[in-house]
């Protein structure tokens, strides 16, 4: 015996599989995400650090070269005077040597000259010519008595002793003392941002001196970074400085949401000393604005949209949710946080029957910014706006959302103007419904001359064509002819052939994704009226149409009664 | 009163069983079909009292429209029975298919000979469920009528004349002055039945009537559709969860 063709689950086990299976995956999820942060924190501590390495080596080898550098002038300098010493001391004794010389010269000339005086004298007195004798020895005489009267001059021409004039190393120690000076600062070392250590417009900036110089004062520099960077430099930012005597500081009245470049320098009477690496620090941001008329709801689930509140973009968004409870809905049960959403946007689990508040925080490395104004979502029933950019231009919807017109006046062309979206020939209108496979239900109220199509239709469908006259539709159609009013039931442009003898101003529509299934009730009368059996394949939106001038309420949010979806065993 | 079970096959998780009596309103033995679905075993359950068409038995319907399953999930009763009084002499009674034997009309006869035995308005409408409430789990608030055929003439009759007793109602024929508390009718009607091309139904006066008194009607004509059974199989469904939706509530 054949069993049924489609087995479902129990509706325990339906609610638990549609999230159940997830909770072991969630838990799965959040310790992966914990671990990722853990891991990425590791990583910016390991990329500081090898900062820190980085900037001592420098900052040492610095100190080294500057070391060196002085002793090689220093020695340089020595050396130098070494030679003009040398130098000197040798043109001393060149000249002393000199005068020695000459000295010598004349003494030998003059040894010369009394030799020859001497051997004249020898000579004369050897000679036999008694004649020639005396002729000659008296000049000779006269010439020995003068010589003999020239004093000779014994002392030395010059000094034996060297002048040792006391050398002038008053540069040199001055050079060797500033070696002794205290050096301008290293480098300073900036951190890296801490994690909630910002405000929306303060930020706390810390940084650190990896060497023994004293430091009186830092100066930190600090300048708004701008998203799209202006071709005209005068417009840039300034920069903006604080002076501290710590190692941190709170730099306020920033922007929020905002990306700002800082470096500090340190400074002692020496002088300043680099600039650190240039650190980027982010300000928190500013709070989400939730879009209201884009949040969607069905018992099981809400979905939130929201717009940034931020021009540059933040790291992620926070979630929170709180339920009412209580009688009069006054009692606010906990708080629940879904983090790490990387989008403006949310799928949230709840539970029907009840009120959330739902707010946002938009999240950084500065950390979360304010809570968003909150949105109040009761899971009574299946909630839903319209996609007013889907709207045939001849439509028009009220001010709260939920009633639409087609008018009977003509639309000027300019009108006219469509974008894709449009319906350009149906008067029609989608809903934005909660793409959740669940069960949803909504009524529309209509009046008794009121031709309209209402039902399901997939995001996609054709936007020049009829809704119920493609296979990408299914409504509920009524027809007012001059005898009687007429009921159809279309997809693919095909309906069964029926009557309904008491026309519905009140439809209930009850869309059972599990089942594949669309029904249509009489909600005053309790009377169902017709169900579609179609296999959605993707999720399909809610949708309005007007054959004539006329209009129809769209009530949602309701439960659904218990005729409307039929328990599955 | 003494029931003698006669069959009982385990069907669609539930029992198909027949019962025969001696009925004091038709004066004869009758045999009548009881689907009990597995609810059955532990609670009270709602009565569907299906009354078939011409030349019909108790067999008929259980073993051709194939309404178990649907019965079983929804937790009904199923009674089905017999179209007429059998074997009781009547003169004339089985001169023809549409008088006497198995075509009772659900009506209390007023003429001779027929008035002492065919009687199948009361015994639908009175001693059937009041033997049905005394020997089975059957809620005594719960109960609703339909039928195929003759028997959506009958259901209509018993609906309509004892209002507020039937939690909801399935006809194929005319209706007419009612006046009571609302009704639901659903209404199938196969295009190609041969009593409908030959104009002995007449669905359109029903729909104009209750149009005009605002009795809801769901009425659909489904294309290729006969009279048979295979009709009532294919739509049958529908009605009991259209029925259930009443019953169970």
């Amino acid at each position: 015996m054949a069993s049924p063709l489609k087995k479902s689950p129990g509706v325990k086990d339906r609610h638990d599989d549609m999230f159940g299976n997830g909770r072991i995956e969630s838990d799965i999820n959040s310790s992966r995400n914990q671990l990722q942060e853990k891991v990425a924190e590791m990583e910016n501590f390991a990329g500081h650090l090898e900062e820190i390495f980085l900037t001592v080596e420098e900052n040492f080898g610095r100190r080294e070269q500057h070391l060196e550098h002085h002793y090689t002038d220093v020695l340089q300098t020595i050396s130098q005077r070494y030679d003009e010493r040398a130098a000197r001391l040798e043109d001393e004794k060149k000249r002393k040597l000199e005068a020695l010389y000459t000295q010598l010269l004349a003494c030998g000339h003059a040894l010369d000259a009394s030799k020859e005086l001497i051997e004249e004298a020898k000579e004369v007195y050897r000679s036999q010519d008694k004649r020639v004798f005396l002729k000659t020895v008296v000049p000779t005489l006269k010439r020995i008595e003068e010589f003999a009267k020239e004093e000779m001059d014994l002392t030395l021409a010059t000094n034996l002793d060297f002048e040792t004039p006391l050398a002038d190393l008053s540069d040199v120690k001055s050079m060797m003392d500033s070696i002794n000076i205290v050096p301008a600062p290293s480098a300073p070392v900036i951190n890296p941002q801490m994690a909630n250590s910002a405000t929306q417009t303060s930020l706390r900036v810390c940084w650190s001196l990896f060497s023994d110089d004293t430091v009186e004062f830092y100066e930190l520099y600090y300048r708004l970074v701008l998203q799209n960077a202006p071709l005209d430099s005068t417009t840039a930012p300034q920069v903006r400085k604080a002076k501290v005597k710590e190692t941190h500081c709170t730099v306020k009245e920033l922007l929020p949401g905002a990306q700002y470049e800082l470096w500090v320098t340190a400074t002692n009477t020496t002088g300043i000393s680099p600039a650190s690496e240039k650190a980027l620090y982010m300000t928190v941001p500013s709070p989400p604005v939730i879009k209201q008329r884009q949040c969607c709801s069905c018992p099981e689930a809400a979905l939130i949209r929201w717009e940034s509140g931020n021009p540059d973009p933040v790291d992620s968004y926070t979630v929170e949710l709180t339920e009412l409870k209580g009688s009069d809905g006054n009692e606010k049960g906990v708080t629940e946080s879904v983090v790490a959403v990387p989008t403006c946007q949310c799928l949230i689990q709840l539970q029907a029957g009840h009120c959330y508040l739902i707010s946002v925080r938009a999240v950084n490395i500065g950390g979360p910014s304010d809570r968003s104004k909150e949105i109040c979502i009761s899971t009574s029933g299946t909630f839903f706006y319209l996609l007013e950019e889907t709207a045939h231009p001849c439509l028009s919807i009220s001010e709260d959302g939920f009633t639409i017109f087609y008018g009977d006046e003509e639309l000027p062309i300019s009108a006219m103007a469509l974008d894709d979206d449009n319906f350009t020939r149906c008067v029609a209108v989608l809903g934005d419904l909660i793409p959740v496979r669940a069960r949803h239900y909504w009524e529309v109220e209509v009046d008794d001359r009121t031709e309209f199509r209402i039902g399901v239709a997939y995001e996609d469908t054709e936007r020049n064509s009829y809704l119920g006259g493609n296979n990408t539709s299914w409504c509920m159609r009524h027809i007012l002819t001059t005898s009687r009013h007429k009921y159809e039931f279309l997809h693919s442009g095909q309906s069964p052939d029926l009557r309904i003898t008491v026309n519905p101003v009140r439809i209930g529509l009850a869309l059972d994704y599990d089942w594949g299934t669309l029904s249509f009730f009489n909600v005053d009368l309790e009377q169902h009226l017709h169900t579609f059996q179609c296999q959605f394949q993707r999720y399909v939106q809610p949708c309005f149409g007007l054959d004539s001038p006329g209009a129809l309420t769209i009530h949602n949010g309701i439960e659904a009664p218990k005729y409307a979806f039929i328990e599955h065993p | 009163m003494a029931l003698t079970q006669v069959s009982s096959n385990k069907c669609a998780g539930g029992f198909q069983k027949v019962f025969e009596h001696d009925s004091v309103e038709l004066k004869c033995k009758m045999k009548f079909a009881v689907f009990l679905p597995p609810k059955a075993e532990t609670h009270k359950c709602p009565v569907l009292y299906w009354i078939s068409g011409l030349t019909c038995t108790e067999q008929n319907f259980i073993t051709k429209a194939g309404s178990q399953l649907a019965a079983a999930d929804n937790g009904i009763m199923v009674v089905a029975p017999d179209t007429s009084p059998r074997g009781c002499g009547v003169e004339g009674e089985d001169d023809g298919w549409d008088l006497g034997t198995g075509a009772g009309f659900y009506v209390d006869a007023t003429q001779e000979p027929w008035k002492s035995n065919y009687r199948m308005y009361s015994y639908v409408t009175r001693e059937l469920p009041k033997l049905i409430n005394d020997n089975f789990p059957a809620d005594p608030e719960r109960m609703s009528i339909s039928g195929h055929s003759m028997g959506g003439h009958g259901a209509l009759i018993c609906a309509l004349k004892n209002p507020g007793k039937y939690k909801a109602y399935d006809a194929t024929v005319l209706a007419s002055g009612y006046a009571g508390p609302p009704l639901d009718i659903l209404l199938d009607q196969g295009r190609d039945d041969q009593f409908l091309s030959a104009s002995q139904l007449l669905p359109d006066n029903l729909i104009a009537v209750c149009s005009e008194k605002k009795i809801p009607v769901v009425f659909r004509l489904q294309p290729g559709y006969d009279h048979s059974y295979f009709f009532i199989y294919s739509f049958i469904n529908d009605h009991i969860k259209h029925h259930a939706k009443y019953l169970n509530a």
